[in-house]
């Protein structure tokens, strides 16, 4: 029977309360001290250790990375003790929480999401907290790893050649992500899915196709005067307009 | 609640304290004191309360309701009460006193036994430490009623009494008294007014709610006996009609004792719903139960009594069809096929309108054709004497388009690796037939649960557009194969395989994102390593990457066997002196695509592949026993797949035919033929090599269970010139057993093994060689192999495959062209099972009599009654 063994099934609550708190604080090992706070708990709310217990439990499975599960435990806290000194302090660490919960940003982003409203919550809540630089940080993080899913997504029927699919997907990144770094890139995309979807085209469709290419050139000339891909639209543009005009006058 | 010290407002000055519902003023809280706590903390208390010293709160107002609504919340305390202590000037001092309740600090049963008590403690959820409240005790109650009721004992009583825990203060133990008194069977179920249907059938229409077994039979005849009325039975006068017969045994007799006769009320009401829905479809719509009397019969028996009433038969008349511009009203009625004059179901309309399992449906015909915000309504517009006229009032709305297509659930595998599966691509009119088959297509990949595959649909109607978001959840479907066997000659051979599905080499260097591999890019890592000691070993390496580049299916493969078998052969002093022996390294690299022409069920493959024997003091027909050979191939194969399930086929086809090459060095390495050595000869392989595989199912009945498999197989190896090199003594055919390249029973390297159930592992080789080379080369240039297998599943399910087949099949090879007779073939026939498990691949085991003797005696019996074990899918 191991010492700890004997703790866990010490009947007194003070006995793995003490040993928790030595776990947490001087030996780091997180995973004992879960174990033992997860055992109090019931027995401590209402108690002055109760609050103690809540956020060190949480603060435990956060530094063992089981990120959802500490996410829980700071909202836990600072919904039992909302008018704590340390609730600024887990409304921050739930957020943040998320934010590490969530994976790479070709994974399923939930929890960025999550993190992202939790963290302008916290802003909304707490604007003086010092918390307030890491907090912003987070934001702009997740709103660069959910933009680069959102450009990846739309490049990626691109890259399949499925133009149709690729105006419409790159389109809508153009609306939800108005101030992306990826939106020369988005622009110059949607003049060369059109350009060469209209090349694919039937006759019939072509015309219309290389009327959007102009279009959507003359969007981005407009957004992008320096842009690096200026020459390789110019090329498109000039090059619909020629088959525009060479229509036109087979039509006359 | 909240008390305004009216012993206050009394003392004080009239304006100063004047708390007045209709008027509330703010104050700053100046203090908090709490009464009435015993174990309790007091800061603990005010923070839960969510009140703090030097808050601005209205007096009368929300913030005090919702301190002692919180303060309940937490089940702490029994009575709270917040009240002002006093007020000066703007300050307000409260003061809350409360009551504290006791704590669980522990519970036991009485009369009932350990395993139910177990079966309880998961259902309570009853939590030491808790704090005792009414409601806790009363869902206590219900909560073991509940328990028991389930399991028949309606009479259940339950008795809870709080006790004082003498070793812990403010502790109370609970004492759960259950009485389960006896279980309540039901006797007997009749029915009145019930014309159109008999009782028998009725009941079996009660799914959950039984008679208990009896068997009165001779209880009945007993009676008659005795009271000397035999002729009820022998009475010859008059005809007893089936029916009458019938309902004498259902009087009498019920012996399925294996379904429950308990009464469960929740069961009971649903089985009421569900006899009512069964009259409704046999056209009766106005069918009722008037009344059902539960009454109990003896103790612990009830019997129930149903008054139904059937009312009238109904039968459809006219349909008519309106607001539909897309379908003539005679296409629609074709779907719907209802005929005028059917009775009437108002079940078959829905099923036919909504969804249909067995075929078209209304919605679908529309949902296909991207009509997503089609609406159907079925009206009930006339009822004449027993004939009903429907009208279907149509909204077909309009054709919506796919907008955003957004992926959740995929916690592993990338999106890109999903995305390219999609079915249902922004800027595309909306499908649902895109949606079904995506949704097999995400299946059919392995990395989710098949059946969490789903799809929110988020129309808009103002755009005309839909938004789809595909919900997964994945699934691990690494194969692990550890396997050890006894193999004839070789003794004890062992076998370990890896094969990751899902695996992912760019995130090899990124220890952070194993899962615990690196997971994630949909490609194919597979290890193999098989070996008993030192002389069988084989050790194989490959790994595939089924979209090259990411524009469209082109798959990559690598692949690396190394393969050496060594055994005692001339000279050796001894069984284990393993001085002969055969080395085969084998590198090969493979490009598939999937082509669009003829149709997209072909694909194409070509790989290089690069190989070499090593032979040690053995005689393999090559004129020299210690030397090594090569062979640098190059094959095409193309094939066509259209089987609708790859682990249980029911139909579709399967062809292909296969091309492989060496360069014909003997066209330009100017050896003389005539003088060279045999060893020179063989140096360099040269072959051509042609394969044709054919396999085709036909379901053999509705449900696409019983399924006729027939397959082809001819194989054919030549030589560029005859007259210089002659067929060489590798990639010769060689058939018997179970087909297994490692089969236990020899490890062949450089053939191309063919099983045939029946006969013995590799054990049909034509008895005349080759001429030109040597006489102990074994193996056929002409191979030939018919069969049919009759299959049955057993389950077809998630977790696993299961099915029995028979069969029979014929087949030989033949070591020359001259030879060659597709008439003269070896038969067997045979019955086996497969088993496939997601976690270790497919597995058969197939017992074949093999009927034609093998001319070569000297072999012993190889043909006659054999068991055959296999791994993996045959391909031949």
């Amino acid at each position: 029977c191991s010492k700890f063994r004997r703790i866990e099934k010490s009947a007194d609550w003070r006995v793995k309360y003490d040993a928790a708190l030595n776990y947490y604080n001087n030996k780091k090992d997180y995973y004992k001290a879960s174990v033992l706070f997860e055992q109090i708990i019931p027995i401590v709310r209402g108690l002055p250790e109760g609050e103690k217990v809540q956020f060190y439990l949480a603060y435990c499975q956060f530094y063992d990375k089981l990120y959802l599960l500490a996410s829980e435990q700071f909202k836990t806290f600072y919904e039992t003790y909302g008018r704590s000194s340390m609730a600024e302090e887990a409304r921050y660490m739930y957020a943040y929480s998320l934010y590490e919960s969530s994976p790479n940003a070709n994974l399923d982003q939930s929890s960025s999401k999550d993190a992202m409203a939790a963290m302008q919550l916290f802003l909304n809540r707490y604007p003086q907290s010092s918390f307030r630089d890491k907090a912003i940080e987070v934001i702009v993080a997740t709103q660069e790893k959910l933009e680069k899913k959102g450009f990846e997504n739309a490049y990626q029927y691109y890259r399949m050649r499925s133009y149709k699919a690729a105006i419409v997907a790159l389109t809508n990144f153009k609306d939800n992500f108005p101030d992306s770094k990826y939106l020369e890139r988005t622009y110059y995309l949607v003049i060369s899915s059109e350009y060469r979807l209209a090349e694919q085209s039937i006759y019939s469709k072509q015309l219309d196709r290389y009327k959007g290419v102009v279009d959507h050139y003359k969007e981005f000339v407009d957004r992008f005067p320096t842009s690096t891909y200026l020459s390789d639209a110019e090329k498109m543009y000039g090059d619909s307009l020629a088959k525009i005009n060479k229509s036109k006058n087979n039509n006359l | 609640q909240f008390r305004g010290r009216r012993s206050g407002t009394a003392t004080n000055a009239p304006g100063e304290n004047n708390l007045n519902y209709a008027n509330p003023a703010e104050y700053t809280i100046g203090g908090i004191e709490v009464t009435g706590l015993n174990v309790l903390d007091k800061n603990a208390m005010v923070s839960l309360t969510g009140l703090k010293v030097g808050d601005k709160i209205k007096i009368p107002g929300d913030a005090i309701s919702s301190a002692i609504r919180s303060l309940w919340k937490h089940g702490l305390v029994g009575d709270v009460t917040i009240k002002v202590d006093r007020i000066e000037g703007q300050t307000v001092f409260l003061n809350i006193t409360l009551s504290e309740r006791p704590r669980l600090t522990g519970f036991y049963f009485t009369g009932i036994s350990k395993s139910q008590e177990s079966g309880l403690k998961d259902d309570l959820k009853l939590i030491r430490g808790k704090i005792v409240t009414e409601t806790m005790i009363r869902n206590t109650e219900t909560g073991v009623k509940k328990y028991f009721i389930k399991k028949g004992f309606l009479n259940t009583a339950v008795k809870i009494t709080q006790q004082r825990d003498t070793l812990n203060r403010d502790g109370i133990k609970l004492k759960i008294a259950v009485n389960p008194k006896s279980k309540v069977k039901i006797n007997h179920i009749s029915f009145v007014g019930n014309e159109a249907m008999s009782d028998a059938v009725l009941k079996k229409k009660l799914k959950k709610t039984h008679e208990r077994p009896r068997f009165a039979l001779h209880r009945t005849i007993l009676n008659s006996v005795v009271n000397l009325k035999p002729k009820e039975f022998i009475d010859s006068s008059y005809k007893v009609s089936p029916k009458q017969l019938k309902e004498f045994f259902s009087q009498n007799v019920k012996l399925n004792i294996f379904a429950g006769s308990k009464f469960i009320k929740t069961d009971y009401e649903e089985d009421k719903k569900k006899l009512l829905a069964y009259y409704n479809t046999k056209g009766y719509r106005d069918a009722e139960i008037v009344s059902d009397s539960i009454y109990s019969h003896s103790e612990n028996t009830i019997n129930i009594d149903f008054v139904i009433s059937e009312g009238p038969k109904y039968y459809f008349r006219n349909i008519i069809w309106t607001g539909n511009y897309i379908y003539t009203d005679k296409q629609l009625s074709a779907v719907l096929g209802i005929n005028k004059g059917d009775v009437f179901n108002r079940e078959l309309i829905d099923k036919k309108l909504q969804f249909n399992p067995k075929g078209l449906d209304i919605s679908g015909l529309y949902m296909d054709d991207g009509y997503l915000f089609f609406q159907i309504h079925p009206v009930e517009v006339a009822v004449a004497g027993d004939s009903i006229d429907i009208e279907m009032r149509i909204n077909e709305g309009e054709q919506a388009t796919i907008n955003e297509v957004t992926i959740t659930g995929n916690q592993r595998t990338s999106d890109h690796v999903i995305r390219r599966e999609l079915s249902t691509v922004p800027g595309q009119k909306f499908r649902r037939s895109d949606i079904i088959r995506t949704q097999q297509r995400l299946g059919q990949l392995g990395y989710f649960a098949p059946d969490k595959i789903g799809q929110n649909l988020v129309p808009n109607p103002a755009k005309g557009t839909v938004d789809i978001e595909w919900q997964v959840e994945e699934q691990s479907n690494d194969q692990v194969e550890l396997s050890g066997g006894w193999g004839g000659y070789y003794g004890f051979v062992g076998t370990l395989g890896l094969t990751f599905n899902n695996f992912s080499l760019r995130n090899i260097p990124h220890l952070k994102n194993w899962k615990p591999l690196p997971v994630g890019d949909g490609q194919r890592l597979s290890l193999r390593m098989q070996a008993n000691g030192r002389s069988f070993q084989s050790y194989s390496f490959s790994f595939t990457e089924p979209w090259l580049g990411g524009r469209k299916p082109h798959s990559l493969s690598v692949s690396y066997v190394r393969s050496l078998s060594r055994y005692a052969g001339a000279g050796a002093t001894s069984y284990n002196d393993l001085n002969s022996g055969i080395k085969a390294d084998n590198i090969s690299v493979g490009l598939g695509r999937m082509l669009e022409w003829p149709d997209n069920y072909f694909t194409l493959t070509n790989s290089l592949s690069y190989a070499v024997y090593s032979l040690k003091n053995i005689n393999y027909g090559l004129g020299c026993t210690t030397c090594k050979s090569y062979a640098v191939t190059f094959n095409t194969t193309i094939s066509r797949n259209s089987i609708d399930n790859q682990m249980y086929p029911s139909s579709g086809s399967s062809v292909s035919l296969s091309l492989t090459l060496t360069p014909p060095y003997s066209a330009f390495n100017g050896l003389d033929y005539t003088t060279a050595t045999a060893e020179q000869k063989n140096k360099w392989q040269e072959y051509h090599k042609w394969m044709f595989d054919a396999k085709y199912y036909l379901p053999l009945d509705s449900k696409k269970k019983l399924v006729l498999e027939a397959k082809a197989h001819f194989g054919f190896l030549g030589a560029y010139n005859k007259e210089k090199t002659g067929i060489g003594p590798f990639e010769r055919f060689v058939l018997g057993g179970s087909g297994l390249a490692g089969g236990f029973n020899s490890f062949v390297l450089g053939k191309e093994i063919i099983g045939l159930r029946g006969y013995q592992d590799n054990q049909i080789t034509p008895p005349t060689y080759a001429v030109g080379n040597s006489t102990s080369q074994q193996g056929g240039v002409v191979y030939e192999k018919l069969g049919l297998e009759l299959r049955y599943p057993v389950t077809t399910g998630n977790a696993a495959t299961i099915y029995g087949l028979v069969f029979t099949e014929a087949g030989n090879n033949w070591g020359t062209y001259e030879n060659f007779n597709p008439f003269s073939m070896y038969k067997s026939a045979g019955f086996g099972a497969r088993i496939f498990m997601p976690a270790f691949g497919l597995i058969g085991l197939n017992w074949a009599y093999g009927f034609d003797p093998v001319p070569l005696g000297s072999r012993g019996p190889v043909s006659g009654s054999q068991f055959h074990f296999t791994i993996g899918q045959q391909i031949r």
